[in-house]
């Protein structure tokens, strides 16, 4: 146990390590302590010089264009939205709470479009949206292989940028980042790289984000609170304890322990969420959140499949591992138990039909402690 | 005995058909002449959605969203993509209406209401919310049309809209909408309408009891500081809060709701009290 737990922290130290290997890591600033109101760290986003909060502000979910507004009062600037959310309502709000201080903030927008044309006509319906002539960063959304970062679309940031509509060009990822971010640490025309981030996920996110801060690209986290922070559900006794704890906010601090991330857009529904975002600004992460996490991975690991992959050619019965555990967590994690027959139905016949308790000793091992024998046995015992 | 057996068997059958009735179907491609499906129909509940709108995901998830069913349907170059989402009650789903709809174009009455742009078509009905997109670029309305007048009929749900949209006064509103959680942007504020008027912006909030929606009011009062008590409802009180403007907040039952002014010379007491007077009285 204790080495579990070992490995666990050794795991949460990972940005840290790896940051130590690095001469030309942008080391972030000495938080600023104004005489009052929050404390603020700034860092720049790699080449593009751009200088903003570590905390910076996702609009994604936002109730209200009011907390928008007052976290640009508060110091925040750096602010990002999508051509998307809410059928491009969410640009709409966004501008009018930011309209005052336009120049003294960073704004990001990202285009969903798949092509040139359509990524051109998303620019200009952006702008207009949100009351501006430029964007600071323009993402290219939810990419997730090099394969998806067309010519095209390259072309269409070039072309924005030259009309002065942009002054640098993103890319936005939320998985694949393994393959994806070194990609783009090579690519000359891309500046940024907004990418999930948090410390649920494998250790070569880390690395991969650490290989494009070295290659002068600004990088921006996303989702840093953790999916698996969701899954616990407000009737979970897990629930009050995660939020009375302080675990949100370790997630925060944990990224921004990361030197490599130039800031951070955690999704800020209200004030409160706000006023606790802050304060990873001015409390370093710590034994103590360290403990928290340590203890939230513990909790979640035998259960909750990173889907890494590297349990793929494991199982001597030829098992898509992983597949399966994700199957499982729609009926155990999430109540949809005929939605999880239904995927454990597409199997192919083969692999349907193993059996778990026929094998004389299971030879998957998940590196991070998920109990794979006992779950895929479940699942098939649920759904076969 | 036996014909008491029957008849629960036969309630069982009969409340069997009522929640198949209730049950949405995966859209077909055949409901409009021309069309046909391609590739596989799909399936995204609230764990997997991200794998389908990775990026977007969270815009559904905060209406409570539990299931999408969708297939992409195609007619020559022209693909539309459909998608049939069910968000457990009828407020949340309107609520994901109200989030997606541009208030600056006129909305149709498809199911309980809808809004046709050229290139995309949804609309809100009881528990569900149907997306279609057009691809490629061009003014698909009159397709759109056809399409969602075909899937309304095989949706299922009231075509009510919430009681709610008739408290809150259409002259210079921007908005309306159900904002899931944080109205105003106050997390005491847990989930309610919200209009934005040229002036300011209006809000209702339903509380499960009186007493936690008194508790709402004094939670609120510590955090304006200055307030001024005003003859609203079951209690009111006047505030000013720098970026929310003048406020005034009322009680009525279970009921908190109130305006937030914006605008010199607009007065939020008086159209607090006509919102106060359209509010349901509830114990």
């Amino acid at each position: 146990m204790s080495s579990r737990r070992h490995f666990l922290v050794s795991g949460l130290g990972l940005p840290v390590i790896a940051s130590a290997s690095r001469s030309a890591s942008p080391e972030p600033q000495t938080p600023r302590t104004p005489s009052s109101g929050p404390v603020f760290q700034y860092r720049t986003l790699g080449k593009t010089g751009l200088k903003v909060t570590a905390v910076g502000f996702g609009c994604m979910i936002t109730s209200d264009g009011s907390v928008v507004e007052r976290a640009a009062d508060l110091g925040i600037t750096y602010f990002d939205t999508a051509r998307g959310y809410q059928g491009g309502n969410n640009e709409r709000m966004v501008g009018a709470a930011l309209k005052k201080k336009r120049n003294a903030i960073t704004l990001s927008s990202k285009t969903h479009s798949k092509t040139k044309e359509e990524a051109l006509q998303h620019i200009d319906i952006s702008l207009r949206e949100l009351g501006t002539d430029h964007l600071d960063i323009w993402y290219l959304h939810n990419k997730t292989s090099p394969a998806d970062i067309t010519d095209d679309l390259i072309e269409a940031q070039q072309i924005a940028k030259k009309a002065g509509k942009i002054r640098f060009a993103g890319v936005s990822t939320h998985k694949g980042q393994a393959e994806l971010i070194p990609f783009l640490a090579k690519h000359p025309q891309i500046d940024v790289i907004l990418s999930a981030y948090n410390f649920t996920l494998e250790p070569a996110v880390a690395a991969a984000i650490e290989q494009a801060a070295a290659a002068g690209k600004g990088v921006v986290g996303m989702k840093v609170m953790a999916g698996g922070f969701r899954t616990v559900k407000p009737d979970d006794p897990a629930y009050a304890k995660l939020h009375r704890d302080g675990g949100l906010l370790a997630a925060l601090k944990w990224v921004l322990h990361n030197p490599n991330i130039g800031t951070t857009i955690p999704s800020m529904t209200d004030n409160e969420q706000l006023d606790e975002n802050l304060k990873a600004m001015a409390q370093p992460f710590g034994p103590a959140e360290e403990k928290i996490l340590a203890e939230r991975l513990e909790r979640i690991a035998p259960l909750y499949c990173r889907t890494c992959g590297r349990c793929d050619g494991m199982c001597r019965q030829g098992l898509p591992v992983s597949d399966v555990l994700r199957i499982l967590t729609y009926a155990d994690g999430y109540g949809q138990f005929a939605l999880g027959r239904e995927r454990f139905r597409e199997l192919a016949p083969a692999h349907a039909g193993v059996r778990c308790g026929s094998c004389p000793g299971c030879t998957v091992e998940c590196p991070y402690g998920v109990r794979v024998a006992q779950r895929v046995a479940r699942a098939q015992e649920l759904f076969a | 005995m036996m014909r008491l057996v029957c008849g629960l068997v036969l309630s069982l059958a009969a409340c069997g058909v009522l929640a198949a009735a209730d049950e949405a179907p995966v859209p077909a491609c055949n409901l409009v002449p021309g069309w046909s499906q391609a590739g596989p129909a799909r399936t995204y509940v609230s764990d997997n959605l991200f794998e389908y709108m990775d990026g977007n995901a969270e815009g559904y998830l905060i209406y409570g969203f539990l299931k999408m069913q969708g297939v992409t349907c195609k007619k020559g170059d022209v693909t539309f993509v459909i998608d049939l989402s069910d968000f457990g009650d009828a407020d949340l789903a309107y609520g994901m209406f109200t989030s997606n709809v541009d208030g600056r174009q006129p909305t149709q009455k498809i199911g309980a209401n809808g809004q046709i742009v050229p290139r995309r078509a949804f609309f809100v009905k009881g528990r569900y919310f149907l997306e279609i997109a057009a691809n490629p670029e061009g003014d698909y309305t009159s397709v759109l049309k056809e399409w969602t007048a075909a899937l309304d009929k095989v949706v299922p749900g009231s075509t009510e809209l919430p009681p709610a949209l008739a408290w809150f006064p259409a002259e210079q509103r921007q908005s309306l909408r159900l904002v899931p959680e944080s109205v105003l942007g106050l997390r005491v504020l847990k989930r309610g309408y919200a209009a934005q008027y040229d002036y300011g912006k209006a809000f209702v909030v339903l509380e499960a009891t009186p007493q936690s929606a008194a508790s709402v009011m004094e939670q609120l009062r510590k955090r304006f500081g200055a307030t001024t008590p005003t003859a609203i409802g079951d209690e009111a009180f006047q505030a000013t809060d720098q970026y929310l403007g003048r406020l005034c907040v009322f009680r009525k039952g279970r009921y908190v709701g109130g305006y937030a002014i914006s605008q010199a010379g607009t007065d939020p007491v008086p159209l607090s009290k006509t919102l106060a007077e359209k509010v349901p009285t509830t114990n």
